[in-house]
């Protein structure tokens, strides 16, 4: 594999990066916004989102993609192919991170928020100074699992035509004739990426043990 | 059906034997020269406080930990490692171990009764497995020994089913089951609410007092007082007294033990005698 | 642009099909999964540090990168290595070495979790080392890892859409194909959006059902 090729690799490399860490963020607003719904009381907002994490949790992100990708310009939406990854990735990781968030939520102690009631914390001051605190902190591994989740299912993009570490290597394993070289090559760029989120992700809950319930 | 069975041994032959066992844990040395004889027929009761050794030397003798050095004998035969002449250790086969050890029955802290088997499951697995009974046979028996501990009616209950204190009784339903020449209870009673202990000490007055021999770690220094034949007192991994209850609790009192037993008393936790 | 329905009849025979080697490639993929993961993290338990090194080593590798990446190795790579697989075999033994990854932790996390008490309890009774792997570990094991296998499994539903992907005719494939022949393509995708919805709550619903069936074979609180 000559420099140049290797170069065209890592450049797909970095845009799978992109891609999915702007999902996962775009995802993770959306996912704190659908676990709000799906904790309320209010069986208007709990319905919908129990739906939403339902289906795109029960069916595959392929066929969310395709179904996306064709239903965008179909209602006369008319965008780029990448933006259309970019909504997939971001609404189906947005339904395992509210269900993620949702078990921090749930596994912060009782008695802490009894705590918190009684030196007479408001209950917005208990959301935002104990449960949400701990519940994110709680969350973190689940996160950072669910960012390896994404980094892999990002491939799935290629099938809609962006142009990222996967589509990359099909289109010079055709070219070249050479599958074996350019697939092992990709494979081995998603290792090292899911290998160093992995180890960051270790870090981080190292450096948060302190302040862990 | 166990206890009147005649003892391979005569008394005179201890059930157990430790002789200058030790044990280390990496740095530390949790047992430090252990020698004690348990009277066969009797009940001897190890106590002292935690982290004195007592659950470690019990579970030396079950060989589920392994000395350092010394040797430990059941009824005369070696169990884990055969001491030579000159003193040297050497390690038995695995086949012979598990002989030695088959006549030993185990009570745990923790009960261990295995979740995916009924109580008679429970009671009947080593029969099948081990013994190589026929299924009916073993259920028979294994129906005897449930009575014995006052738990037939419960024998198709699962252990998640049944509560600390039948949990127990099925454990000790289950090493009653291969006719142990001696039974070894690890702190029977310690993760039991005070008000389920009560029943599985008089199950275990009960088994006292048919003649079984017994080996019991336990807190229970009330229990201790009254069916111990025996009281060994371990403290920092050493045997620090061993004698009878009278001995030991009458005055005057060794100091240590009865830095001891005070906190108990603080604690009103037991009557001596 | 809407799906013809009666056409859709007309074509029921290969969504039939379609149906089938979805069903099949997923329940086969997944029983050789699970127990080829189980011999992995048997050796990994009980087998030489070398073994579990290497076995280590390439379960990182599997949980490291995508499934499409893999199946392309083995399906556009595999004849530069003499190794020249249809689709279908293609697609069943790389779903199959895939899934193992995955289940070799389940079943690795499963020993962990089995109490060392429990095993000292069957050493004490006398059952051998086969005995207490066989009547204690195993079935104790089976229960603790069983909602995440149940989770395995409807993770491996979704995977079989991938195998299209390289011409598996499964249904993403065919469901596919009809929807572009009739150029209702985001109805067809809806469609089967729907089927492999209702597909993965069945399977959660007796997933949770056979869990709570189990719950009395769990330990008992002490």
């Amino acid at each position: 594999m000559s420099f140049r090729l290797f170069e065209l690799m890592l450049w797909a490399a970095g845009y799978t990066v992109v891609l999915s860490a702007i999902s996962i963020a775009i995802g993770l607003i959306i996912g704190l916004l659908v676990c709000a719904a799906k904790l309320s009381s209010a069986r208007a907002l709990s319905l919908p989102a129990t739906l939403f994490i339902s289906f795109f949790r029960g069916v595959p992100l392929l066929v969310q993609l395709l179904l996306i990708y064709n239903l965008l310009p179909a209602v006369g939406i008319m965008v780029p192919s990448v933006v259309a990854a970019v909504v997939g990735l971001s609404l189906c990781t947005a339904a395992y991170q509210a269900e993620n968030l949702r078990g921090g939520f749930n596994s912060v102690p009782r008695g802490l928020i009894e705590a918190a009631d009684m030196v007479g914390l408001s209950p917005w001051q208990q959301l935002t100074r104990i449960r949400a605190p701990i519940a994110l902190r709680l969350t973190l591994p689940a996160l950072v699992n669910e960012a390896i989740l994404i980094l892999k299912a990002s491939s799935l993009v290629s099938v809609v035509g962006v142009i990222e570490l996967t589509r990359m290597a099909q289109n010079l394993a055709a070219s070249t004739y050479k599958p074996l070289l350019f697939y092992a090559v990709a494979g081995g760029f998603y290792l090292v990426i899911c290998w160093t989120v992995a180890g960051g992700g270790a870090l981080a809950e190292r450096l948060t043990k302190a302040g862990r319930a | 059906m166990s206890s009147t069975r005649p003892s391979p041994a005569t008394d005179d032959i201890p059930a157990v034997t430790v002789k200058g066992v030790t044990k280390r844990f990496g740095d530390t040395e949790v047992l430090q020269g252990i020698d004690l004889s348990v009277p066969t027929g009797a009940t001897t009761c190890l106590i002292g406080p935690s982290g004195s050794g007592k659950s470690t030397l019990l579970r030396c003798i079950a060989f589920l930990e392994e000395a350092t050095t010394g040797t430990i004998l059941i009824h005369g035969d070696p169990l884990g490692f055969a001491e030579g002449p000159n003193g040297q250790r050497s390690r038995l086969s695995p086949q012979k171990i598990r002989a030695v050890r088959s006549r030993i029955g185990m009570v745990f802290q923790q009960f261990n009764l295995w979740p995916h088997m009924t109580a008679l499951g429970n009671v009947c697995e080593a029969l099948v497995t081990v013994r190589k009974m026929k299924r009916s046979e073993a259920e028979d028996l294994g129906m005897a020994q449930l009575s014995r501990v006052g738990l037939e009616n419960r024998a198709g209950h699962y252990p998640s089913e049944l509560s600390g204190g039948q949990q127990q009784r099925v454990a000790i339903a289950r090493a009653l089951a291969l006719d142990p020449e001696i039974l070894l209870f690890d702190e029977p009673t310690a993760s039991l609410d005070p008000e389920l202990t009560g029943e599985v000490l008089n199950v275990m007055r009960d088994l006292a007092d048919s003649g079984m021999t017994l080996l019991v770690v336990t807190h229970e220094i009330g229990f201790a007082a009254t069916v111990g034949r025996r009281i060994a007192f371990l403290d920092h991994g050493k045997l620090l007294l061993n004698g009878t209850p009278q001995e030991l609790f009458g005055e005057p009192r060794h100091p240590r033990l009865g830095q001891f037993l005070e906190t108990y008393l603080d604690r009103g936790a037991a009557t001596l005698l | 642009m809407t799906l013809d329905f009666g056409l859709m009849l007309d074509k029921m025979p290969e969504i039939l099909s379609g149906l089938w080697v979805t069903l099949w490639m997923w329940v086969v993929s997944t029983i050789l999964g699970a127990a080829l993961g189980f011999l992995v993290a048997t050796a990994r338990r009980y087998g030489p540090a070398a073994v579990n090194w290497f076995l280590k080593l390439c379960v990182e590798i599997l949980r490291g990168t995508p499934f499409l990446v893999q199946l392309f190795l083995l399906y556009f790579g595999g004849p530069f290595v003499g190794l020249r697989l249809e689709p279908v075999p293609a697609g069943l033994i790389g779903l199959t070495i895939y899934a193992s990854a995955y289940f070799s932790e389940i079943f690795r996390a499963g020993f962990q979790a089995v109490p060392r008490g429990h095993v000292e309890a069957a050493e004490c009774v006398g059952l051998s080392r086969t005995q207490i792997l066989r009547r204690i570990i195993a079935p104790e094991m089976t229960m603790l890892v069983l909602p995440q296998c149940v989770n395995m499994a409807i993770i491996l539903i979704k995977e079989t859409a991938i195998l299209s992907i390289i011409t598996v005719p499964e249904m993403t494939m065919v469901i596919g194909a009809i929807g572009s022949q009739q150029y209702a393509f985001v109805d067809a995708m809806f469609l089967l959006a729907i089927f492999y919805w209702v597909l993965v709550e069945i399977c959660g619903f007796l997933g949770r059902l056979a869990e709570a069936r189990l719950s009395k074979f769990r330990f008992a609180v002490s």
